[in-house]
């Protein structure tokens, strides 16, 4: 795994036992983890009783390298002996990497792509169109308007709910019969590809 | 159902038994191009001039014929509705029988004029659709995510007809999938006791 200068340091650092015994070490990863994994930034994260003693730049310094760590391993969909030697060369002892990967598993476990956390957490990042969420619909009956008597049509509002960037919109349109069977009926022939693709 | 003409309706279209039965079929054909594409006012001095009368008489009368060949096709009167509205109207009964004629010809075009005044919600036009397989992203390598892309084309409703809004849309399989199973049991609403009920029985 390719780690920049300061990303080596600050996990060198991290491996030195006269800095980090094996429970501050254990919870800075622990803490390193959750950080990645929540959904908003707290600025408490570092506040844990086991790292009170450890220099608070110092503690900075190697909470960045962590993290940066665990997403390239999650990046690249590293496993256990990839990740084992790249700490191995940073001078991490057999038991520290032990520690950390039992961590690492528990959130990050691979190569089940479909089912894991790993999956939405790393897809929720980055640019891509609205996701569609939700749809509903009424059925109408247009019997009359200001300058058409005896219409006497039925029709479909559909309200298409869409999800991009955490804003949640509604779009709204009408549909005759017809144009909803053709709606369906793509829809569907969109839903067969899929399963053919999926047998490939 | 009759039509109700107000007495200045009356009075505008009481111009049309004085002229010769050629120059109403011509009034008719005004009527029609006004309610397409508008009128102007050479249209009505040209004729004013033929005629010998004062402009605003020709106006009045081809407005008049206008108005009620509208009201009618609004209501969609019958042939026997019809003529009896304009009986009121005292005229003959060729004059009568023209403008029969002239409503028959044209009540379908003028209900499908009449029907793009409204304002209207965005209607769908069309969906395109593409399946994609995600390998990799910035952040991640070797993933396996497939992704329905889509494309959906509304109308722009009170606008111009000919003019789409486009929205780009994504969805994943398992969504596709709820998408279909919703809008196949709002199909079959329309299908049910209650819906044929309603749309036999108000015509």
């Amino acid at each position: 795994m390719e780690l920049s200068e300061s990303v080596q340091r600050g996990l060198q650092a991290l491996a030195d036992a006269s800095s980090f015994d094996q429970s501050s070490f254990q919870a800075l990863i622990d803490v390193s983890h959750r950080s990645l994994l929540s959904s908003h930034g707290d600025p408490a994260v570092l506040d844990h009783p086991e790292l009170k003693q450890i220099d608070q730049i110092l503690l900075k310094q190697v909470h960045t390298a962590a993290t940066t760590f665990i997403l390239e391993a999650v990046k690249q969909n590293a496993d256990k002996s990839t990740i084992s030697s790249s700490l191995e060369e940073l001078t991490f002892s057999a038991e520290k990497i032990e520690i950390f990967y039992s961590i690492y598993q528990v959130h990050f476990n691979s190569p089940a792509h479909f089912l894991t956390p790993f999956l939405s957490f790393s897809s929720s990042i980055g640019r891509r169109p609205a996701q569609i969420n939700d749809i509903s619909w009424r059925l109408q009956y247009h019997m009359k308007n200001g300058q058409v008597d005896k219409v006497n049509e039925p029709f479909y509002s559909i309200s298409l709910n869409s999800e991009k960037d955490g804003c949640s919109e509604d779009m709204n349109f009408t549909c005759t019969m017809e144009q909803l069977q053709d709606l369906v009926g793509k829809l569907k022939d969109a839903a067969k590809s899929v399963e053919k693709a999926s047998q490939m | 159902m009759l039509l109700v003409l107000s007495e200045e309706h009356k009075e505008h279209l009481a111009f049309l038994p004085k002229v010769d039965t050629k120059v109403v079929g011509e009034f008719g054909r005004i009527t029609m191009e006004f309610l397409r594409r508008g009128t102007s006012p050479k249209i009505y001095e040209g004729a004013a001039k033929k005629l010998c009368v004062p402009v605003e008489i020709v106006q009045h009368g081809v407005e008049g014929l206008m108005f009620l060949m509208l009201e009618s096709s609004k209501h969609m009167l019958s042939e026997v509705d019809f003529l009896d509205s304009v009986l009121v109207l005292g005229f003959d009964e060729e004059l009568n029988q023209i403008l029969l004629q002239l409503y028959l010809q044209h009540h379908n075009q003028i209900r499908s004029i009449l029907s793009h005044l409204p304002s209207s919600l965005p209607a769908y036009h069309n969906l395109e659709w593409r399946l994609d397989i995600q390998l990799a992203s910035r952040l991640c390598r070797q993933q396996v995510i497939p992704m329905l892309t889509m494309r959906l084309l509304l109308t722009r409703g009170c606008d111009s007809h000919s003019d789409y809004s486009s929205r780009v849309l994504q969805a994943d399989p398992s969504t596709l999938l709820y998408l279909i199973s919703t809008l196949e049991a709002a199909l079959a609403a329309i299908k049910t006791s209650h819906g044929r009920r309603i749309l036999r029985n108000i015509k």
